[in-house]
């Protein structure tokens, strides 16, 4: 037995360090020389970037929690009408690019947008700086990164014992009470799972932040770079990032507590009808919520391509979007076959610290902005071709950099955190007693993982699956510098584009990844549904 | 669903996936690799031009300039890269002085490209310019008010003034040069002026700040002047114009995107012939009509469209000083809280 278990952690652990790699490239950087600029940096830039960064994540913090959960609970444990086709589209804004949502609804609410003209023409209303103060960016992230929460709720509050729910109706309780004395705290690991997500995600943002020209701490990790050429400090700074999000996974841990969920039964009758105005008042709010966060800005990029359609489209999109999928398919692949085989149940994870954190380090690249995750890999390979030279070898560098393994290897790096907890949410659920009595049954461990484990975590494998093909679809800087020749992605046409002020081009390639976001949820929700038939 | 099946097929696919991409292109010898961080559908027109008159291949990589810069560095002696093409004179500074670029002073480029728009030890060359100056509001501003970007801080602009963030190359640059022509102290000053000034948060974009004076939120701007020739191009009756700034003085700040050959080109002679293929009157005469910018090439007239906002003084601090003072600019501005 011990025997099996040290096999079994080293196989692991190499497994986890290697996705773990840009952290330690990001980590070492303590060792090089101290840095002229941190007096200037600390004096001058990071006392207000860290209270900015700190509203900002409070701000998104409660505002993607809040409309998460509500919007989860109202589709599991509510019949209203247009239910059934609003529960699939509040998760379509997660198909668009953070930034090209920011840059919509920037062209449409900012100062020269034509909300405001209206406002100032039509009702008389003083005209106001939208990107002053922090809560129209919160907003922002609200709309764009709420799919994350109701995603990972909705799939928690569809596997709570109706009996419990009914059971608080029998005694009385009111809608609201059930939800928040039964419903909320069953669905708590849930609900935190897709916060640390956001959470992390707002702390890598580049894209958003820069166009409502709103310093964060990535700010500061830019500057470094690109302002005072300081690749050192970029990535110390980028280690504190990193620790932020170690603790963040920490409180995380916290807040599911020793408390575990086993739960068989699936959600199929709503407990809850809810008809006459109630009703259309529910429709009416989620429907808002989809307007705002999809449809309307779908119909500005609509208009905007209409325009250019002729002058933008070319054979050249064949080529770039078969260059996405491969990317897509290929790195969701990867990602969650790793993630499955760290996220596993077994005897010898229990107990042992040393593979619970090399796991938990593998997974925090994703609070890594995704260019300092990349140049971070290029050194890490600079600094084992110079081994290998000391050795006598030759530089590895040409054959790796510009080489597609590479690039997925950064996919993987940087999105194991999605794959890994949407996953290990579900081994979580495997009751042991199934374990038990496959081993009282003398079944092998291939077997038990093949025929209990693997079954049981499918909804979850296939929510990382997802989740981790949209986010490399979106994915730029990582892409944008490590992709072989003749490798563009929808996102860098986006960017390029959009980079040189050609919205109306951009929005082109921009609606086609939408388009093809939405149809990996179509792939998702067919899979889901099967899997939630026969499970 | 049969997820082992399912699994076992993923993995079989991605193996053969991964392994049958990762092989390195490998170019035939007479072509050239340029990585660019000028965006691709401004470079492709030139590089197709090229072959077509030359028949020599042009492979590129589009990606940011300091990305790219890190890549080069960390690739040394055996990049592909024959060619770095960028934008903005620091950064082609910045590349010089990591060692990434070979000499190249022909009698074509020298004759072809004026000195203050290449660099002193022919490191990189200039190949179009791009003007950065005031754009005002005709329905609310005067011309005769408008003088100098150092005017622009005076109490006269208060809350009247938008401009582009800090972080973007273009305002750096034009910063640096503030520094160059008046020293810190007195820059200092001037970027407090122009903070204190401010209507609005910088902007992102050019173009934004254009939208912001056309709506009313302010009335005075910087912008380069290639965006303002795509606004009036879409909108000719907007009610903009442009104003040469520091006329009686240093004249218009300009700024160049560029290129050099890099060190360890494998193609060297290849890359060469490009940079001088660039530099000539055809290359030049595409590079204004793609992106309204000014040709390098002074012997040639700009666009049409460009020719129309006059003739002007430009500043002729050797751009080399835009990168060499320019994380002063940047430690300036953030001191002062320009964001």
């Amino acid at each position: 037995m011990k025997k099996y278990c040290l096999s079994s952690k080293i196989w692991i652990s190499l497994l986890a360090l290697l996705v773990a790699m840009p952290i330690f490239v990001v980590a070492f950087s303590w060792l090089l020389p101290e840095h002229e600029l941190w007096a200037h940096f600390s004096q001058n830039l990071l006392p207000n970037l860290i209270s900015s960064t700190v509203i900002l994540l409070f701000g998104v913090g409660v505002g993607v929690t809040l409309l998460g959960t509500v919007l989860a609970y109202l589709v599991v444990m509510v019949e209203f009408p247009g239910r059934k086709w609003l529960e699939w589209a509040l998760f379509l804004p997660f198909a668009v690019p953070a930034y090209v949502l920011a840059f919509v609804y920037l062209g449409v609410f900012d100062y020269s947008g034509y909300v405001q003209v209206w406002m100032r023409e039509v009702l008389g209303l003083p005209g106001f700086d939208i990107r002053a103060g922090s809560w129209a960016i919160i907003l922002t992230f609200v709309l764009v990164f709420y799919p994350y929460v109701y995603m990972m709720t909705r799939a928690s509050f569809k596997r709570q014992k109706i009996s419990m729910i009914e059971a608080g109706k029998l005694l009385g309780a009111s809608p609201i009470r059930v939800f928040f004395k039964i419903s909320l705290p069953l669905a708590r690991p849930a609900v935190a799972a897709g916060l640390l997500v956001t959470l992390m995600e707002t702390l890598a943002d580049f894209g958003v932040v820069s166009l409502f020209n709103y310093d964060t701490f990535t700010t500061a990790i830019y500057s470094a770079w690109g302002d005072f050429r300081s690749i050192e400090v970029a990535a110390q700074l980028a280690s504190l990032l990193v620790l932020v999000a170690f603790f963040l996974i920490y409180f995380e841990k916290k807040a599911r507590g020793q408390a575990k969920y086993y739960s068989a039964d699936v959600v199929n009758k709503k407990p809850y009808q809810a008809t006459g105005t109630i009703g259309w008042l529910i429709s009416l709010f989620v429907l808002s919520v989809f307007m705002f966060s999809f449809a309307l800005p779908m119909l500005q990029l609509v208009v905007w391509g209409w325009a250019s359609v002729g002058e933008e489209w070319s054979s050249k999109y064949f080529d770039l979007i078969t260059s996405t999928s491969i990317l897509t398919i290929s790195a969701a692949l990867i990602t969650v076959v790793i993630a499955t085989v760290l996220a596993l149940p077994g005897r010898c994870k229990q107990g042992s610290i040393w593979l619970k954190s090399v796991i938990r380090l593998a997974t925090l690249g994703y609070a890594l902005p995704g260019s300092v995750m990349a140049v971070g890999l290029l050194y890490g390979i600079n600094q084992i071709s110079e081994v290998n030279i000391h050795w006598g070898g030759e530089s590895i560098n040409h054959l790796i950099f510009g080489s597609i393994a590479l690039l997925i290897f950064s996919y993987v790096s940087r999105f194991m955190a999605i794959a890994y907890s949407s996953i290990e949410a579900s081994a979580q659920q495997i009751k042991p007693v199934f374990t038990q009595s496959a081993r009282l049954l003398g079944a092998s461990r291939l077997r038990l993982i093949w025929q209990v484990y693997l079954p049981m975590m499918t909804p979850g494998i296939l929510a990382g699956g997802l989740l981790v093909a949209v986010d490399v679809m979106k994915e730029l800087p990582a892409t944008y510098l490590l992709r072989p020749f003749g490798w563009d992605t929808l996102a860098i046409q986006v960017y390029e584009l959009s980079a040189e002020g050609l919205f109306e081009r951009a929005a082109i390639p921009a609606l086609i990844m939408v388009l093809f976001g939405a149809i990996l949820m179509g792939v998702f929700q067919y899979l889901d549904k099967k899997s939630s038939k026969t499970s | 669903m049969n997820i082992k099946k399912w699994i076992s097929s993923a993995i079989m696919l991605s193996v053969a996936l991964v392994s049958s991409m990762s092989a390195v292109q490998a170019a035939s010898d007479d072509s050239i690799t340029v990585y660019s961080a000028r965006k691709e559908h401004l470079i492709k027109p030139l590089f197709q031009a090229f072959t077509q008159d030359t028949g020599i291949k042009v492979d590129y990589l589009t990606g940011k300039g300091g990305a790219l810069i890190e890549r080069l560095k960390l690739e040394g002696a055996n990049t592909p890269a024959d060619m770095f093409m960028t934008v903005d004179a620091g950064n082609l500074w910045y590349a010089g002085s990591q060692d990434l670029f070979q000499s190249v002073q022909t009698d074509i480029l020298k004759s072809n490209i004026p000195a203050y728009l290449r660099d002193p030890q022919g490191l990189w060359t200039g190949l179009s310019v791009r003007a950065r100056t005031i754009v005002y509001s005709t329905d609310r501003v005067n011309p005769n008010e408008l003088s100098s970007y150092e005017n622009l801080a005076s109490e006269k602009w208060n809350g009247h003034l938008c401009l582009r963030t800090s972080k973007k190359v273009y305002t750096k640059s034009l910063v640096a040069s503030v520094i160059y022509h008046h020293g810190k102290e007195k820059a200092g000053d001037i970027v407090n002026g122009w903070v204190n000034n401010l209507s609005a948060t910088p902007n992102a974009k050019d173009s934004h700040v254009m939208n912001a004076i056309l709506a009313g939120q302010c009335d005075v701007g910087l912008v380069n002047t290639y965006y303002f020739g795509r606004l009036i191009e879409k909108n000719p009756e907007a009610p903009l114009k442009l104003f040469w700034a520091n006329q009686d003085t240093t004249g218009v700040h300009v700024n160049v995107s560029g290129a050099g050959v890099t060190k360890h080109a494998s193609n060297a002679a290849g890359a060469i012939q490009l940079l001088e293929w660039l530099s000539s009157a055809k290359a030049q005469a595409i590079y204004g009509s793609l992106n309204k910018e000014y040709p390098a090439n002074q012997n040639i007239a700009a666009d049409e469209v460009v020719s129309t906002w006059g003739s002007f003084k430009q500043d002729n601090m050797n751009l080399s000083q835009a990168g060499i003072l320019q994380s002063e600019a940047v430690k300036l501005m953030q001191i002062k809280g320009y964001r």
